[in-house]
């Protein structure tokens, strides 16, 4: 009966078969081949998964070997001729230095330059009230259209009591609300739910806005008290504004950026 | 062997991109693929739903397979749950499925929020959008879940290698310091074949073996070394051993290294022995010592012996054995073996189930049926020899009651004549001939001048022959047929007569069958048509008229009548000649009734030739072949379908 390390123990006591090291080898060199073909051959979603997961091998691949060579290679220095006494068969060589080419110093640079964030929307599209509403028939024989439903996203209070709903012209669907955003402070560089508190604005319309519908570059207030900031006064923050940044209606949540 | 803990048959566990790929590509395949923004919008709708919806199933079956499937050590034998836990550690174990478990209800629960979000898409982009971020939030929640996976995978494969120990069985557990003999004893009782090396913990986990004892099934476990340390010191190697010992009920057998080959003193391992008693508690124990080639309990100093000799108690019994000889090995397996059994017959006796079992047992002893005695017949050649047998057990003086009735076996034959494969049985011994000096004789080849094929007639082929030629004349002859001179003249009229009453029976049940009232009838005119006058005939020649009779009548009746009486004979005179010229038909071909004559026949062929010549080189249809002018007439698909089909109409 197998049990516990069986093959080892097998290996072990057998040893492998004669030519198992020259099949290994020429498996391995065959897999190059092997890929190739495959990927030529393959097609549809599975083609794009592959050749996605080669291109970023490839990637990987091309970075080590770059990195290899810069670790070997030879740079000119400015200060070509190194101070002191050189003896005479060093005289005609330029001064060379094996270092990398970008200092840890630029590269923290880079780094911060794009990981900086961008000022919040200062435009947005203009959204009609056609897209912004869907109209709802009512009526016995469903011939009068003057309800609307907004198939937008909405921010709606706890203390919102519907008007009776024969009276009620605009429907915002339980579906679509939203009590949460995903806020990033651009200073902490995180991100945080927090709970909104309310539409501050919403630059397409007056009348979003007392809807409290969330469309992209609407600003929002968002509790805060969780992040534990504080005014300079030292008194603690709890409301602040962020503005949307993606389109809520296509993403199923809601992401803002904190406004400091 | 079949046990009830198979952990054999988990799934494999994918890792969590290979998860994704199969559950992605799996949405791919098994949903529709095609839509376009012009569909109604509840379609495009409903054909994203579809999506989220499938792809949040796959990943809740997938995740609902790996839970189910891998052991709960709440529900399993202790012995495995606590093995487990030495193994894998329970809490990592029971955090990475719970945590599986979260990533389901998370991925539920992203499923029909975006369910929900897609009842108010209102374009294919926002429908599509919506997909794509539902899919990609379940992705990530997936994502999250690498470790557990990977961990899990390996959980799977190591417990696929677990030994098939089953907890309740008959059990032997040897158990001792390290290199103490353990493994070489487990390799003699049985097939195991578990690795033996000269240094210390070469075993270092379970291993089982099983063997037969008393026509019963053992399982014998082979434990790593154990080393005189507290429990919180212990490795996961001798957790093993210390698992096996507390869970499993058996024999316990202690191996003792008396030489000290082991590297460990003999007061060390007695005091292990006392350290870990507590877990032989109501167990049958043996203390083996094993090595006894290279020292016995003779051997070793007093103080020494004195220790092993208090070890002894109660519900502890010694042995000893040698590996290397082989001397020892039976005597302390059938020991630890026998101690087993009795107190397992012990401990079901004590049970509440035993009544069940002894209620069933009973010895039938039918009553008396009258005063006759019926005492057990016993042939009496039996007691003749029972009674010679005693004589002789009596001149000799021993009391041994022998089974075998003083006969001598084949078997002690066998081991006389130097066992087997050298002794060779004797068949001729129990030949049954005329005399028994025949029974060894051999059959010679050549007697009297003879042999087998002296006997053998030479021309048998030809007789054979002969033989079949002369079967084949009489058969020709007519020898075998059957008798068929018997009918007579008289008996061959009864016959035809016979045979004619039946044919009538017939043709009247077919007649009245026909005649039935409740049949569907056919009409008079169809009636008349179906008599001829070959039946007429037949029917005048069966009453014995004459049937030339019936063509007359049939053409009287067919004829009509001439107005010979009212005609002018003249005219009749002229009629009958016109009619004679016309007796043969005239043949008119429509193709050449227009023409003068035979050259202009020739021309209106050579041109009609030439006018299809092309068509038929096109194979085009020309007007011979078959048209339908209209495939859908009108009349037959316009209008109200309320009732009716279109060809009704």
């Amino acid at each position: 009966m197998p049990q516990n390390e069986y093959i080892e123990e097998s290996i072990r006591r057998h040893g492998r078969r004669m030519d198992h090291a020259e099949r290994k080898r020429k498996r391995e060199a065959r897999q190059v081949h092997k890929d190739a073909e495959f990927a030529q051959k393959v097609h549809g979603l599975k083609a794009k998964l592959y050749n996605k997961k080669r291109h970023s091998e490839k990637i990987q691949m091309k970075k080590t070997l770059k990195m290899h060579d810069e670790k070997n290679a030879k740079q000119k220095t400015d200060d070509a001729v190194p101070d002191g006494a050189v003896p005479a068969y060093l005289l005609d060589r330029e001064g060379q230095q094996r270092a990398k080419v970008l200092s840890n110093m630029l590269k923290q640079k880079r780094k911060e330059k794009a990981g900086k964030w961008n000022v919040p929307l200062p435009k947005v599209r203009g959204i009609a009230e056609d897209e912004m509403f869907k109209v709802v028939k009512t009526g016995k024989s469903k011939s009068k259209a003057w309800k609307r439903m907004v198939t937008k996203p909405t921010f709606v209070g706890d203390g919102f009591t519907r008007k009776p709903p024969k009276y009620e012209r605009f429907i915002r669907p339980m579906a679509l609300r939203y009590k949460k955003a995903n806020v990033t402070h651009p200073e902490l560089k995180a991100t945080f739910q927090l709970p909104i508190i309310g539409v501050k604005k919403n630059p397409q319309s007056p009348m979003y806005t007392q809807l409290g519908v969330l469309t992209k570059g609407t600003i929002i207030e968002v509790n805060v008290a969780e992040l534990g900031l504080v005014t300079t006064g030292g008194k603690v923050l709890w409301g602040k504004y962020a503005q949307i940044t993606n389109n809520p209606e296509n993403d199923g949540c809601i992401n803002a950026l904190l406004l400091v | 062997m079949s046990s009830i803990y198979n952990f054999k048959k988990i799934a494999p566990v994918p890792e969590a991109g290979d998860f994704l790929d199969i559950v992605l590509s799996k949405t791919q395949r098994k949903t529709p693929t095609v839509v376009h923004p012009g569909y109604k919008i509840t379609r495009i709708r409903q054909f994203y739903m579809r999506k989220v919806k499938y792809t949040q199933e796959t990943f809740d079956e997938k995740l609902h397979q790996i839970l189910t499937e891998f052991p709960v050590l709440d529900n399993v034998h202790p012995f495995y749950a606590d093995l487990m836990n030495v193994l894998y550690d329970k809490d990592h174990y029971k955090l990475a499925l719970g945590q599986l478990n979260t990533a389901k209800h998370l991925i539920d629960s992203v499923g029909k929020d975006y369910v929900r979000l897609l009842k108010f898409g209102d374009s294919l982009y926002r429908c599509k959008q919506l997909k794509r971020a539902a899919l990609g939030r379940m992705a990530t929640v997936m994502k999250r879940q690498k470790d557990s996976l990977s961990y899990l995978e390996q959980v799977r494969q190591h417990l696929a290698r677990l030994p098939s120990i089953d907890p309740n069985t008959r059990t032997l557990i040897v158990c001792g310091y390290p290199n103490v003999g353990k493994s070489s004893f487990m390799n003699k009782v049985t097939r195991a074949d578990v690795d033996v090396q000269p240094y210390a913990f070469t075993t270092k986990s379970l291993f089982v073996g099983h063997m037969d004892y008393k026509y019963l099934r053992w399982q014998v476990i082979d434990t790593p070394g154990i080393l005189d340390h507290p429990l919180e010191e212990r490795n996961t190697i001798e957790m093993q051993s210390i698992t096996a010992l507390a869970h499993l009920r058996a024999s316990v057998l202690f191996f003792i290294d008396l030489s000290e080959q082991c590297g460990y003193t003999i007061s060390d391992q007695i005091s292990l022995f006392h350290s870990i008693k507590p877990l032989f508690a109501n167990k049958p124990t043996l203390l083996v010592m094993s090595k006894t080639d290279v020292c016995t309990i003779d051997d070793v100093r007093p103080e020494e012996r004195q220790l092993v000799e208090n070890a002894v108690s109660d519900g502890v019994s010694l042995c000893q054995l040698s590996s290397y000889h082989e001397t020892g090995i039976t005597e302390t397996r059938d020991l630890a073996c026998d101690r087993l059994l009795q107190q397992r017959v012990e401990m079901k006796l004590k049970g509440s189930k035993i009544s069940g079992v002894l209620n069933r047992i009973n010895v039938a002893q039918p009553g008396r049926r009258d005063t006759v005695e019926r005492p057990v017949h016993i042939p009496e050649a039996v007691l003749r020899r029972r009674q010679q047998l005693q004589q002789q057990r009596d001149a000799a003086g021993d009391d041994e009651d022998d089974e075998t009735m003083g006969r001598v076996l084949e078997r002690d034959l066998e081991i006389e004549g130097g066992g087997a494969g050298v002794y060779n049985v004797d068949l001729k011994k129990r030949y049954l001939l005329a005399s028994d000096e025949w029974k060894y004789d051999v059959i010679p080849e050549i007697i009297d001048g003879k042999n087998v094929a002296d006997f053998v007639d030479p021309d048998i082929e030809e007789k054979l022959a002969e033989l079949e030629r002369e079967e084949e004349k009489l058969a020709a002859e007519g020898l075998y047929d059957s008798p068929d001179e018997s009918m007579d003249e008289e008996e061959r009229r009864i016959r035809d007569t016979a045979r004619r009453i039946r044919e009538r029976k017939q043709i009247i049940a077919q007649t009245s069958h026909i005649n039935d009232v409740n049949r569907a009838k056919l009409t008079a005119k169809a009636k008349a048509s179906v008599s001829t006058t070959e039946d007429f005939s037949e029917h005048l020649q069966r009453l014995g008229l004459n049937p030339a009779l019936a063509d007359e009548t049939a053409q009287r009746a067919g004829r009509k009548r001439g107005r010979s009486e009212s005609q002018d004979p003249a005219v009749k005179m002229a009629r009958s000649s016109s009619m004679a010229a016309r007796a043969v038909s005239v043949i008119r071909d429509r193709s050449v009734m227009g023409l003068k004559d035979e050259r202009s026949r020739v021309a209106t062929e050579k041109s009609k030739s030439m006018a299809m010549r092309q068509r038929n080189l096109m194979a085009r249809a020309g007007e011979a072949d078959r048209a339908i002018q209209s495939k859908k007439p009108k009349h037959l698909f316009t209008g109200k379908r309320s009732i009716g089909s279109n060809d009704r109409r």
